[in-house]
């Protein structure tokens, strides 16, 4: 490998807070190292707080770090804050010309890469209109595809892939793959195993601002996974089986999932788990958290037997207000109608982080219930219908 | 159109570049969706303008030979310096997304503020002219001196900018206390009185003010015809050039940390 892209040494970067009149300092990585060279990716996981955007701040020379050093060839590409620079009231096109001389290219060059921009971006009929008539996805979309056509030696990704659906997605894995192929290093922050397995040659595990794991990708990330079981099971008590309602077993890693700072503590059917079809069903969920958790996401599910999901409700579509949590407490969900047809269901339950990044907790297809009613057709659904004929007899 | 040879040269395009195109969003943004477009560049300075002339000729009966020119070459090259300063010291703390860009050259910013801010004095420019003719001042040789005028205070509003920003930054205060200071100063310039009612006493303290000597400057061009006190632009031209070069200095050398304390 000739001379590396990028190159940590002793890393190490020391924040100081003035909270309360006490100074405090702390340090957000530490001894921090690896070398990076062209064509080579390399995932970053680790929890929350884990340091992984200080060490992007650190490689894009974004602050000094306090200890050791980063060395950078060519010009730093970054998705990090997409769309924060644009302007609705400037068109798609003048909004991608900002966006591209901001993130380091000359005028003519975002000039000349307009039309493959906006063709990436699929924003053809759209992109001389203001940026607020855009969707929020549009946005992305174009935020995006300039990002990734500015060409640079090195590329830092912070949790990217949330962007547009999965075929636009697909496109931006291509993108990325093309510019590793023309020698683009590239550093990926992720909290998916997948993208870490999938992309990267390479991952660096941090814990608490240091390296617990650097190496090959697919090894780091079993480590990484392996830690993450356990530190689950440590940190909820209950993660050993636990019987829920009808003796059906909850188990860590079959069908309940999470990472334990939230937990589901019961849940309660009412009026039963037999209930009529057309009849009303109230779900009843008992929760604890474990520390502060910012406005989670309750969601509940049903699905057949088949594991086809029939109904798919949580707070945050239905915009019901669920505060920061932090202790006990219960929620309720009340449906005035279950018009599903005859037959057994599952419930799953789960409360999810604000940004779906990860459950607290999920019970899988936790709960059983059977619903009640004339039998007749092959759907999941009864509702109330009738048939009304009009003419046409003999 | 040649390709940028020297990673230096690319930089310097790239800079011009982030300038020109900044410059451009900000002026868009401004007037794109306003009925007046840039026609508001006017606003503020004709009403002042009207105001000074009313309460300070008619009310207050204030003795100076051609008050309305007077005072509109006072109310535009101050507004083009408070306009500067007012929305320069919120550059780094209101654009967090340029901050967290890799590689983004922020020392432009300031650039941009004082040349917007300076677009809008040149737009209002014709009015002042026509408002000249009309006074009956015609054009003169001393005329030529006022790029160097422009440059000059074009230096020390991007040289105060520099260390404005970088402070409030780590002080938020700071654009509070500059809002009110520039309040102040607003009385303490010669915007709407003349000089010549400072007494003598205080004057050397009030000279201090850099603003002084520009509105002196700009008077003596503008309004009589006559080449600025070149001892007045070579200290002005000093100041600003060591403004503009501390300033950046501390800016660059705070700049890393920025990102961290917003």
């Amino acid at each position: 490998m000739s001379e590396p892209r990028v190159s940590a040494r002793n890393l190490g970067k020391r924040f100081r807070s003035r909270a309360g009149g006490r100074r405090e300092s702390l340090w957000a990585i530490r001894e921090v190292g690896f070398e990076l060279g062209a064509g080579e990716v390399l995932g970053v996981m680790g929890g929350n707080g884990a340091g992984k955007s200080t060490l992007l701040r650190m490689l894009g020379g974004l602050g000094r770090p306090s200890e050791g050093e980063v060395r950078v060839k060519g010009r730093i590409g970054a998705l990090l804050d997409l769309g924060g620079g644009f302007l609705g009231d400037l068109t798609g096109r003048e909004n991608a010309v900002l966006a591209g001389v901001v993130a380091g290219l000359l005028r003519r060059e975002v000039g000349s890469r307009m039309d493959e921009i906006v063709a990436f971006a699929e924003l053809e009929e759209f992109i001389d209109e203001p940026v607020r008539h855009f969707s929020s996805g549009m946005t992305m979309r174009l935020a995006f595809a300039v990002a990734i056509h500015t060409d640079p030696g090195v590329l830092l990704v912070d949790e990217f892939l949330a962007v547009g659906d999965l075929a636009f997605q697909a496109k931006c894995r291509q993108r990325i793959e093309a510019l590793r192929n023309d020698g683009c290093a590239i550093v990926l922050v992720s909290q998916g195993m997948e993208a870490i397995r999938t992309m990267c040659d390479r991952a660096l595990w941090l814990r608490g601002g240091r390296v617990a794991g650097v190496g090959e990708a697919g090894k780091v990330a079993e480590q990484y996974e392996a830690e993450m079981r356990e530190e689950t099971l440590r940190r909820t008590p209950q993660t050993v089986p636990k019987v829920v309602g009808d003796g059906r077993r909850l188990e860590a890693r079959r069908n309940r999932f999470g990472s334990g700072e939230g937990e589901i503590r019961e849940v309660r059917l009412v009026p039963g788990k037999g209930v009529a079809s057309g009849g009303p069903l109230a779900v009843e969920i008992d929760f604890v958290a474990r520390c502060p958790l910012p406005t989670p996401v309750f969601v509940v599910t049903v699905t057949d037997r088949d594991g086809r999901v029939c109904l798919d409700l949580n707070t945050q579509a239905a915009k019901a207000p669920v505060p920061d949590l932090d202790g006990e407490g219960s929620i309720r969900l009340v449906i005035d109608r279950l018009d599903l047809a005859k037959g057994d269901y599952r419930l799953s339950v789960g409360l999810f982080r604000a940004d779906w990044k990860h459950a607290y907790d999920f019970h899988w297809a936790g709960y059983p219930l059977s619903v009640d009613g004339p039998s007749g057709g092959k759907g999941p659904l009864a509702p109330p219908a009738r048939w009304l004929m009009e003419g046409g007899a003999r | 159109m040649t390709a940028a040879r020297s990673p230096a040269m690319r930089r310097l395009q790239h800079r011009a570049d982030v300038f020109r195109v900044l410059v451009g969003r900000d002026l868009k943004a401004m007037y794109k969706r306003s009925f007046l477009g840039f026609g508001w560049a006017l606003g503020l300075p004709v009403v002042q303008l009207l105001v000074f002339t009313l309460v300070f000729r008619r009310v207050l009966a204030v003795e100076v030979e051609n008050y309305p020119v007077f005072v509109f070459i006072g109310v535009l090259a101050w507004g083009w310096f408070q306009s500067s300063l007012a929305e320069g010291v919120g550059l780094i703390t209101g654009n967090r997304a340029l901050v967290g860009q890799p590689g983004f050259p922020l020392v432009v910013l300031p650039h941009v503020t004082v040349a917007v801010r300076l677009f809008h004095f040149l737009v209002a420019l014709p009015l002042l002219f026509g408002l000249m003719w009309w006074g009956g001042i015609r054009p003169s040789w001393p005329w030529l001196s006022l790029p160097l005028l422009i440059v000059i205070q074009y230096l020390l509003a991007v040289g105060l900018c520099y260390p404005l920003a970088s402070m409030n930054v780590l002080l938020r205060d700071t654009q509070h206390v500059t809002r009110v200071l520039l309040q102040m100063m607003l009385f303490m310039t010669p915007v709407f009185y003349d000089v010549g009612r400072v007494p003598d006493s205080i004057l050397g303290w009030y000279s201090l003010n850099p603003m002084v000597g520009m509105l002196e400057s700009w008077r003596a061009v503008l309004l009589h015809g006559a080449w600025p006190d070149p001892r007045v632009l070579a200290v002005l031209l000093l100041a600003g050039a060591v403004f503009y070069a501390l300033g950046r200095s501390l800016f660059v050398h705070q700049s890393h940390r920025f990102l961290e304390e917003l």
